[in-house]
């Protein structure tokens, strides 16, 4: 049932991809929804990393449980009231070594396992801004994001922010396949939180901070941006969407919007420049 | 001991029944006041459910009546406010009060053989300041623009005037000042007594794990809760007098705060303030565990050193919160560290639990089954909770629905199970009657079953990247497959709530025509049981003298010279041919 369920999935996420190469750039494209009570489609280079440190330590946590309640059942049964209870404290040096021992192999086993892991992924992957910095291959946005919605701005040919050939858009993300993107994210009222479920990564926007995102989508097609931070009443209604293009598709986008941005500049139109000159941190 | 004198009982209604400082009767109108706003934040979870089942459907039966101007359905503003007040109402107007107010206040006294609190008075005060904060808490409601609505966190600059004006936030952010002085009063007052009051002979390895988990948390409760008041006044001057401590980006001005201060402020108390809530259930739970398996607690020591380590330890892990919020890495990676360390003192008291029930002779009573409920979930919660801590992991599931789940089953499903152990455990000796066991039952088989169907509801949900808070989450395509998800959990809450109505026909019942309960139905050992049921006034007429620890059960030697399977902790042994001392016989 696996190896069909995932060739299923397989064929349905060519057929997107397929759909959404011709379709990409029509207005009111819509993600492919989940099916399952699983993780969601994992489309990023990287999310696997995240993906099996989960799914081994949920292996372990059922086994865990299952003992723990298996030993609770079966002392319910197997020792109940017409059996005499047996005196021990357990505090003989025996018991109190197997009690440490036991507690030593599962925090060594589970906890280092989850530790070893989270680190080099967090320090090689996922908090590594600063190698996406000097990658000349990286695409970078800018995001603004407020209540409620996600404003992104991109350099344009000129490869300055703020400019006046700059691109900007509304709920609407997109981004090269197989190429390294790094947001830089602001809010100027509440704190949101930047969410891609399919791409298993997560930063909130803070007022007073620029904060910084990276991911690298392997497959194209439209996917869900969600917030994660309550930010106020319409919460639930902030979402964009991330539409991950072939490169040469995005470039020609991106160059097409620039023109038309750039016809379009308004330098009294104050509001829409919020961008700001790309911030190297650190 | 000199330092307790007994005072004549008050005779008049007023200082009987309401004013009063006897610690027993202040137990009471904290567990009446914590159980009516358990129900109330139980009805909030119930809408909440329905809003998630039926998005925007009208509620059936109260909703003509709440949501008048929506035709009886929820809205967004409306939503915001319900699970903002469902989850503050229930930590720290229904669990807190229950379980530290009600317990800490009955069962520290009677448990270490004092006559009272330290200080009786502040005890009162402290009850009538709680009130006072539920009293905020219910006008919160009725102003404009309604009650909180910036999620139990209250989150800056969500919680300010930038994103939530009216007066109603404001009172609730008062309403969890005030009753933070009401916590601490309590807090100094359970510390002193326990330090200072103590019978002859109860030292602190004699103490009932209950104690432990109480004073422990008391010691927190102390430290803690004054960083969660500082986080509130600054947010009340922000709110009200135009400071701008955590406002930042384009609505301040002249340079203004840091939104981050306020999470910092808030998880320095709220990390702690989850052991609060679960350090008590650990103490019924070790206590209980030992009682009704009819043996010792395994390695008592070992689970009061692991009980100490995670309060010390509880100290230093808030960072987990914030994984995402922009933290530096390398301090992001020191909690990591440190929270997963935790996990090592909770691992040592599941294997004292789990042992101490092997080779038992177990008594599946009511309080037990509902000990052994709350070690079912808070072993799910706390396993699931290793994701959490976990930087990697965490970047995906955090703020999902994963989160609320995890922390449901420790915080809302161990503390709503270990709470109702304790009533049932205590009741006949805080009410002098017994309570029905059949029902008692009936309403543990529901509750267990149906709160940790819930709860693993919302787990699988948030694994599927469902987040938290959405009013209407199938707004989002990646979340419209787990519509039929959620209505099922919602059913399964629907019946949880409903079979709450075992406890209160259990509760009123007891109350008014439970049978007199004898002195020391379950045959226990520690000191509460060699009073009468209820408690004299003064509680002991004479300070008893503590001679062992309280899990004294099956002992070969008791057996042989008493002829039963326990002895009081107070109680002296017979020598060869003496007459067993009662020392507790003239309270009687």
């Amino acid at each position: 049932m696996d190896s069909t369920a995932r060739l299923i999935k397989q064929v349905t996420a060519l057929l997107a991809a397929a759909l959404a190469m011709t379709a990409s750039g029509i207005a009111g494209a819509v993600p492919k929804p989940e099916s399952g009570m699983g993780l969601p489609r994992d489309v990023s280079e990287h999310g696997h990393h995240i993906d099996w440190l989960i799914e081994v330590t949920m292996v372990f946590v059922v086994i865990l449980f299952v003992i723990m309640v298996i030993w609770m059942v079966w002392a319910c049964f197997a020792h109940d009231e017409k059996h005499a209870a047996e005196y021990d404290h357990g505090d003989s040096k025996h018991s109190v070594k197997t009690a440490l021992a036991l507690s030593a192999v599962i925090f060594f086993v589970v906890d280092g396992n989850l530790f070893y892991n989270s680190t080099t992924d967090t320090f090689r992957l996922f908090w590594n801004h600063d190698a996406l910095e000097t990658d000349a291959k990286a695409v970078r946005i800018e995001v603004n994001a407020h209540q409620w919605a996600w404003d992104a701005r991109y350099a344009g040919p000129d490869g300055k922010f703020n400019t006046k050939d700059d691109v900007i858009t509304l709920n609407d993300i997109r981004v090269p396949v197989g190429a390294p993107v790094l947001l830089q994210l602001v809010s100027p009222d509440v704190i949101h939180s930047f969410y891609l479920p399919n791409l298993r990564v997560k930063q909130d926007a803070m007022p007073g901070m620029t904060n910084r995102l990276w991911f690298q989508a392997k497959e194209t097609g439209d996917f869900d941006i969600g917030c994660a931070q309550h930010c106020g009443v319409h919460h639930y209604k902030m979402k964009g969407m991330l539409t991950v293009l072939p490169p040469d598709e995005f470039k020609n986008w991106l160059n097409e919007q620039s023109a038309i941005a750039t016809r379009g500049y308004d330098p009294k139109d104050t509001e829409a420049h919020w961008g700001w000159e790309w911030r190297a941190r650190n | 001991m000199e330092l307790q004198h007994i005072h004549p009982e008050p005779t008049s209604f007023l200082r009987k029944h309401l004013f009063s400082t006897d610690h027993k009767v202040i137990a009471k109108q904290f567990l009446w006041a914590g159980l009516l706003f358990l129900a109330f934040g139980g009805g909030l979870a119930m809408l909440i459910r329905w809003q998630w089942a039926f998005p925007g459907e009208p509620v059936p039966v109260v909703g003509s009546m709440l949501f008048q101007q929506s035709g009886g359905a929820i809205t967004p503003a409306h939503y915001n406010t319900i699970f903002t007040m469902h989850g503050l109402i229930m930590i720290f107007f229904a669990i807190t009060p229950i379980m530290i107010g009600a317990f800490g206040n009955f069962c520290i006294p009677l448990m270490i053989g004092a006559r009272d609190m330290a200080f009786p008075l502040l005890n009162m005060l402290s009850f009538w300041t709680f009130l006072v904060s539920q009293g905020l808490i219910i006008a919160s409601f009725f102003v404009q623009l309604g009650s909180a609505a910036a999620g139990w966190t209250t989150y800056a600059p969500l919680s300010t005037n930038v994103g939530t004006p009216g007066a109603g936030q404001t009172l609730v952010v008062a309403a969890v000042f005030v009753t933070g002085v009401a916590t601490i009063m309590g807090g100094i007052n359970y510390v002193t007594t326990v330090v200072r009051l103590r019978a002859p002979g109860m030292t602190y390895m004699r103490m009932p794990a209950t104690v432990w988990g109480l004073w422990l948390t008391a010691i927190l409760n102390v430290l803690f809760v004054p960083v969660l008041g500082s986080a509130a006044l600054l947010l009340l001057l922000d709110r009200s007098f135009g400071t701008q401590f955590y406002i930042a980006g384009s609505s301040a001005v002249r340079g203004g705060g840091d939104p981050i201060l306020f999470q910092h402020l808030f998880w320095i108390f709220g990390h702690p303030e989850v052991y609060i809530l679960i350090l008590p259930p650990w103490g019924f739970v070790t206590d209980l565990v030992s009682f009704f398996a009819r043996k010792p607690a395994y390695w008592y020591k070992g689970s009061v050193m692991a009980m100490t380590g995670v309060t010390v330890l509880s100290a230093v892990v808030y960072g987990h919160h914030m994984f995402v919020t922009g933290m530096n890495p390398l301090l992001g990676q020191s909690f990591m560290t440190l929270t997963l360390i935790i996990s090592v003192p909770a691992e040592l008291l599941f294997l004292n639990w789990l042992h101490t029930i092997w080779k038992g002779s177990i008594r599946l009573t009511a309080p037990m089954l509902f000990a052994l409920g709350t070690v079912f979930v808070f072993g799910l919660g706390g396993l699931t909770g290793l994701f959490l801590g976990t930087i990697s992991t965490d970047l995906y599931l955090h703020d999902t629905m994963f989160v609320v789940g995890h922390f449901h089953l420790t915080m809302a499903a161990a503390a709503f199970l270990a709470s109702f152990a304790a009533i049932y455990f205590w009741f006949p000796k805080m009410f002098g009657r017994n309570m029905n066991q059949t029902l008692a039952k009936w309403h543990f088989w529901f509750s267990v079953i149906f709160i940790t169907l819930v709860f693993c509801g919302q787990l699988v949900a948030g694994y599927g990247g469902h987040q938290r808070r959405l009013y209407d989450p199938y707004q989002y395509t990646f979340l419209q497959h787990m519509q039929p998800l959620n209505r099922w959990t919602s059913y399964f809450g629907f019946i949880l709530a409903a079979s709450q109505v075992t406890f209160v026909v259990n509760w009123f019942q007891s109350i008014f025509a439970g049978s007199k309960a004898e002195q020391n139905p379950w045959e226990i050992g520690t000191l509460e049981w060699t009073v009468p049921s209820p408690p004299v006034h003064h509680n002991f007429d004479v300070i008893p003298t503590v001679h062992r620890g309280p899990h004294e059960y099956a002992n070969p030697e008791v057996k042989k010279a008493l002829g039963r399977d326990w002895i009081g902790q107070s109680e002296e042994l017979p020598k060869s041919g003496k007459a067993p001392a009662e020392p507790a016989a003239a309270a009687s």
